[in-house]
């Protein structure tokens, strides 16, 4: 046989066994496609990260499934803000978890996306390493600040409380670093504070090497920091399913903040399910203490994100372009108390 | 040239092979085993609960293959890998030889290449979400654009450095453009162009982890995104860096096997002499 037909033959068989593999091992291809009749054709597919910020999204999903066995929409896990935001852009998601003042400043940026609903409040800490001399906001000043993205709440609350103790961002380094990789620059102490969603700073909380410095609700109560934004064409094309979403992302909030038996369901499942995180981090984020981070109360107010807006202004991060009419849809959940939790309860 | 030997009496066949397997596999298997235990002593000196130690990164590697991940993720990165692999050599090859082949084409074609060559497939990325959403289709353009200029480059560089003697001999036979083609162009630059393949595969294994860090929820880059998105499991982000590491070398040994055909063997004898 010659060297051509040898190795033609070889690639063959290589690329066949490996794509069917692939197939059988990593996707339903092979599985039986069973297509109801209230999910007929593509999913709606949702995208978050693996916070505590973005429960909601999983909790909802298997709720959802565990009740009717569908989940009314597909929940997209990513590993990073980018990636996450450029398959929103690209309307490969309909709906996505986003940080609120990126999505205020993609729609100045004509991007033509509506915050419909809050991912949740607070959930934020600041951390410093337990041997640090911080022990107030005014101590961070000639220090080094690990933040997650320049359009991240996290950035907006450091300029907020500075600006309420007279200090300015000139008095601090501030670095943009993934949050996974916050803790670990905490231990090293290759910076002298860190500040993201939850639960990568009670990963160092847990380990003992991390202090907190403050939690948002203590600086900015009620913040917010990551909104469900959807984009135009779809709220006008498919209302009925974003009107679903949000009433399941709604319900699911309250169900989580109904009881701490809840809180701890839903770290074990989404734990195991959906963000590979050690269940014991989720349970510790969610209960210690138990208003660390919220979901309820998840409508759309106009004064929450006016100041977002101001802040944002004086960041230089918005240009004050777009307005809330714009980039805001509050109508799908008008009233916060008129919707239920679920009546749903994990099977141990 | 005479080969080299230490002693005036030279080794019987059985002897050369038997210091041969002493130096091909006891000591490889000497220095790695004082590279993990300079590594195990590194970590417990310094105190380090966070860096892995080697036999916690091995109970990283029972814990996926317990849980039956070990294999979905080698599957899937080898999947993406041969994929985009196979698009470059289909659109590499072709493309290098006509390069390689035709002035007008190098000259209209040169510049954009040697522009395309050096971006990296990171700065890719955004391109492949917003072209190829979140699907396969999307690491494995990643990994085709790493491996493809590599392999047209050297393709290229392959035909134009086929001796004058074989075209002037062939000239001579009177061969036609597409004999001429077949049957001295191709064979004489067939080992440079498999040693751009082997660079080309290379790459193409060397950008898995970038490639994978686009929402795909399976693969080695995947296992070490989501190893670091899982709190302080750097034993997962370390054993998918050795799976990487051990894979690519198993592959590129496979690889190495096409250059023992006699068809390609030759220009390695030469060239080494």
């Amino acid at each position: 046989m010659s060297l051509q037909r040898k190795v033609l033959l070889a690639a063959i068989g290589w690329l066949s066994t490996v794509t069917l593999l692939h197939l059988w091992l990593n996707t339903s291809a092979f599985e039986k496609q069973t297509v109801t009749s209230a999910n007929p054709g593509e999913r709606f597919r949702v995208g978050f990260l693996p916070v505590t910020c973005h429960l909601t999204c999983p909790v909802t999903h298997f709720i959802n499934k565990s009740m009717s066995g569908d989940g009314t929409f597909e929940p997209m896990r990513f590993n990073g803000w980018p990636e996450l935001k450029e398959a929103f852009l690209s309307h490969h998601l309909q709906a996505s978890f986003i940080l609120a003042p990126m999505a205020m400043a993609l729609r100045e940026q004509g991007v033509p996306i509506k915050i419909v609903y809050l991912g949740h409040r607070d959930g934020t800490t600041m951390m410093v390493h337990k041997d640090s001399d911080i022990h107030r906001i005014e101590d961070l000043r000639g220090k080094k600040i690990a933040v997650p993205n320049r359009f991240s709440n996290q950035r907006l609350i450091i300029f907020r409380a500075f600006k309420e103790r007279g200090l300015s961002m000139n008095d601090v380094t501030l670095l943009e670093m993934p949050p996974p990789d916050m803790p670990a620059t905490l231990k090293v102490r290759a910076v002298d504070a860190i500040i993201s969603g939850e639960p990568f700073m009670a990963q160092s909380e847990m380990d003992g090497y991390g202090r907190v410095l403050f939690l948002t609700k203590d600086v900015w109560p009620e913040f917010i920091s990551c909104v469900l934004a959807v984009h135009d064409d779809v709220i006008r094309d498919h209302r009925a399913e974003v009107q679903r979403l949000v009433n399941g992302i709604a319900r699911s909030g309250k169900w989580l903040d109904k009881t701490m038996e809840h809180r701890m369901q839903a770290a074990t499942f989404a734990g195991k399910n959906n963000y590979n995180q050690d269940p014991k981090l989720l349970e510790f984020v969610l209960s210690k203490p138990p208003d660390r981070v919220k979901y309820t109360n998840l409508s759309v107010r106009r004064k929450d994100f006016e100041e977002i807006e101001v802040v944002g202004r004086d960041a230089g991060i918005l240009q004050g372009t777009a307005r809330f009419e714009d980039y805001a849809d509050p109508s799908f959940v008008t009233d916060d108390n008129g919707l239920q939790p679920y009546l749903w309860e994990a099977t141990p | 040239m005479k080969p080299i030997v230490p002693d005036d009496v030279e080794p019987s066949s059985s002897e050369s092979s038997a210091r041969f397997s002493y130096s091909a596999i006891e000591l490889p298997s000497l220095v790695a085993t004082a590279f993990l235990l300079v590594w195990d002593i590194a970590v417990r000196f310094s105190g380090s609960d966070l860096f892995p130690k080697p036999i916690e990164v091995l109970w990283g590697l029972v814990e996926l293959a317990r849980k039956g991940l070990l294999v979905k993720y080698v599957v899937a990165s080898l999947f993406r890998v041969t994929w985009g692999f196979t698009l470059a050599v289909v659109v590499g090859i072709p493309f290098g030889l006509l390069l390689g082949s035709n002035r007008l084409a190098q000259t209209a074609f040169n510049p954009l290449i040697q522009g395309f060559r050096p971006i990296s497939p990171i700065a890719w990325i955004p391109v492949a979400i917003l072209w190829f959403g979140v699907s396969d289709a999307a690491p494995v353009f990643l990994i085709f654009l790493a491996s493809v200029f590599p392999i047209t480059v050297s393709t290229a560089a392959a035909v134009k450095s086929v001796q004058s003697v074989y075209l002037r001999a062939a000239d001579n036979f009177g061969l036609t453009r597409m004999q001429l083609f077949r049957r001295v162009i191709f064979p004489a630059s067939l080992p440079q162009i498999i040693t751009g393949l082997r660079i080309g595969l290379g790459i193409a294994w060397l950008v898995v982890v970038a490639a994978e860090m686009i929402a795909v929820n399976s693969g080695l880059g995947y296992l070490i995104i989501d190893a670091r998105n899982a709190g302080k499991r750097y034993d997962l982000v370390v054993a998918g860096m050795v799976l990487i590491g051990v894979i690519g070398w198993v592959l590129d040994v496979l690889m190495r096997q096409i250059e023992r055909f006699p068809s390609v063997k030759w220009a390695y004898g030469t060239t080494h002499d």
